[in-house]
């Protein structure tokens, strides 16, 4: 059996409002494995956004484990918890989420400064992802200049560039028509088969969900 | 790292021009005034206390009338009366005395009149105090013969009040003729330059004042602590105002120079104190602008922020993001100022010698210009600490999640 990357044990996310607590997630318990392609589908207010947060290191649960790379991540602190973040998980959203004062090489280059790389080396990544990506003319565009899909390229370089094990995708063609939609699943699946990537991704499409290994459905905070 | 946050910082700044020059603005202002007051003030007390220095450590000043009461004591036309002024050289460790009076008179030169201060002081006596330690030295010709009507004008006469005036000419006094036997190099200030001195007994002769001086000067003898012989001074003068006149209320002040030298030190300290306190808060006001902006910045900046958290960055790396921004309002605010001020420093320093009341010289010196830069940036980076903060705090979910 291929070892785990992801493990979530009994997660429950429990928000407070003075009297009264609202529970988002309720136990659930699922594990991922190492270079796997895992989908979560669930209708909006299902408690999936807050499901991505825990295995995106992005929050911690109320109560329950949440193993990543082998490490319990549950109880670490903000700085930690962006140390993971930085080295071993990659994001794309479905916003892009790209700094609009950056270029497109600048975008990419950021998580490495925030890991401190050398920086001939940051560049001399940053170049071969987005040549890799077919992005050689775009690299020194802002991201106004440029498409939907070029812009999720670079969202997917820069998600690329720390090197993460897993990556994690938020509806990342949610906001793409469907042919170039169509092209960035294939990057990110390229990504999974032949680079080994672990990837984790959120969306409503079940033709998307259909590539997956496994998909995860969630209801009522619940793994139905 | 930093090399990168700068660019970013520098990014976000060029994104809103308007802005970031105004919040720029506040802090020019407020360091603008801090440079040109300071380097003014600093001038002004270098060259008064230059000016003091120049006199001996030995010497008292005898003023009638309290010191604490300017206006009475140099306006009020009090008088050392000629018992004060035998009490003062009687008493013990003095040296010498040389009494000093001073009047406005009409002076016509070539058919020139203009009124001038005419110093009295006793030449045989106090030549030696004048160039020792009041550095009086003759430009041009000699020093007054005794009992010959003859005078010195300082530096700025011939210059500015009688033109073309040289050794030799003739000047006519209150209507009493005299010659002119030598011109003073400049002492310093243009007050000074600007008079003419007489012997104290030809002096007596143009304005008919016979007895007693406006103040004098005593010289404390080798040996003695001049503090000493200022009290050995009160006691006599005491004495003798006591006996000759029935008073018991001193009305005269005696000072060592050194005293006098502290005093005017201390004054001009309380000014710059003073100066400082007010243009302190017009950069505190600028401060305040900075925050103003980084709060708004940082408001801008919630997504922002979430997506950099999202991809690894540490609550240090944002704090240092947003503190270099507010650094750099400080900073170049700073550098903006500095360059204005001196400016104005340097222009107000021509200014005033154009108009010639006085030989000021602004003081601009590497300290002070990187006081200001380190002050302006301490400011920008304590004003930016708070939103700076804030944004660090901030949940990555959350700010993800902003719109």
């Amino acid at each position: 059996m291929a070892e785990d990357i992801l493990r979530l044990e009994d997660i429950w996310k429990i928000y407070e409002f003075g009297q009264t607590s609202l529970a988002v997630l309720k136990g659930i318990s699922f594990s991922v494995d190492k270079g796997s392609f895992v989908a979560i589908m669930g209708p909006s207010g299902s408690g999936k956004s807050t499901l991505l947060h825990m295995i995106g290191a992005l929050d911690t649960p109320t109560k329950g484990k949440v193993y990543i790379a082998g490490k319990d991540i549950s109880r670490y602190s903000e700085d930690e918890l962006a140390g993971i973040r930085g080295k071993n998980i990659g994001f794309v959203f479905q916003q892009f989420n790209l700094f609009p004062n950056l270029t497109a090489q600048e975008n990419v280059i950021l998580p490495m400064v925030f890991q401190k790389s050398p920086e001939k080396e940051r560049v001399k990544r940053a170049r071969e992802l987005l040549f890799s990506l077919g992005l050689e003319d775009r690299i020194h565009h802002r991201p106004a200049e440029l498409s939907g899909g070029e812009k999720q390229r670079i969202a997917i370089a820069r998600a690329l560039a720390n090197d993460p094990e897993i990556i994690v995708a938020d509806e990342p063609t949610g906001n793409l028509d469907s042919e170039t939609g169509k092209k960035i699943m294939e990057v990110l699946r390229t990504l999974n088969k032949e680079e080994g990537k672990t990837l984790i991704l959120v969306t409503h499409d079940p033709n998307i969900a259909k590539l997956a290994e496994k998909t995860i459905h969630i209801k009522d905070g619940k793994i139905q | 790292m930093i090399k990168e946050f700068l660019k970013i910082a520098a990014k976000s700044l060029r994104t809103r021009p308007m802005r970031s020059w105004l919040t720029m603005i506040g802090v020019v202002i407020g360091v603008f005034l801090i440079i040109s007051l300071m380097s003014l003030s600093e001038g002004i007390k270098g060259a008064m206390m230059s000016q003091l220095r120049m006199m001996g450590k030995d010497l008292i000043m005898v003023f009638p009338g309290e010191i604490n009461d300017f206006a009475t004591t140099f306006g009020g036309g009090l008088e050392l009366s000629e018992d004060d002024i035998k009490a003062v050289k009687k008493a013990e460790g003095v040296e010498s005395i040389v009494p000093m009076n001073y009047k406005a008179e009409t002076v016509r030169h070539q058919g020139k009149v203009k009124t001038v201060l005419i110093n009295g002081v006793s030449l045989e006596d106090g030549l030696d105090v004048l160039e020792n330690d009041f550095g009086w030295n003759l430009e041009q010709g000699r020093w007054p013969s005794l009992g010959k009507k003859e005078a010195v004008v300082g530096n700025a006469v011939p210059s500015e009040i009688f033109s073309g005036m040289k050794p030799g000419d003739e000047i006519n006094v209150n209507g009493k003729k005299f010659r002119v036997s030598g011109i003073l190099k400049s002492v310093g200030n243009k007050q000074d330059d600007s008079t003419i001195t007489v012997d104290l007994d030809m002096f007596k002769d143009i304005t008919g004042e016979r007895k007693g001086a406006k103040m004098l000067i005593a010289k404390a003898e080798a040996g003695y602590d001049t503090e000493r012989v200022v009290e050995n001074i009160k006691g006599e003068l005491f004495e003798t105002r006591k006996r000759v006149r029935g008073q018991d209320s001193p009305s005269f002040s005696v000072l060592s120079s050194e005293k006098v030298t502290g005093i005017v030190d201390n004054i001009l300290g309380i000014i710059q104190i003073a100066i400082i306190g007010f243009a302190s808060i017009a950069i505190i006001v600028g401060g305040i602008g900075i925050m103003n902006t980084m709060y708004t910045s940082v408001h801008e900046r919630i997504k922002e922020i979430g997506i950099m958290k999202a991809v690894g960055a540490k609550n240090k790396a944002i704090t240092t993001i947003f503190l270099i921004e507010s650094g750099f309002f400080g900073l170049f605010g700073g550098l903006g100022g500095i360059i204005l001020g001196l400016v104005a420093a340097k222009g107000a320093e021509l200014a005033i010698r154009a108009t010639g009341s006085m030989y000021l010289k602004a003081s601009i010196t590497p300290q002070l210009v990187i006081f200001g830069l380190i002050f302006s940036f301490l400011v920008g980076c304590i004003a930016g600490y708070l939103p700076s903060r804030s944004a660090a705090k901030m949940s990555p979910v959350e700010a993800l999640r902003y719109e």
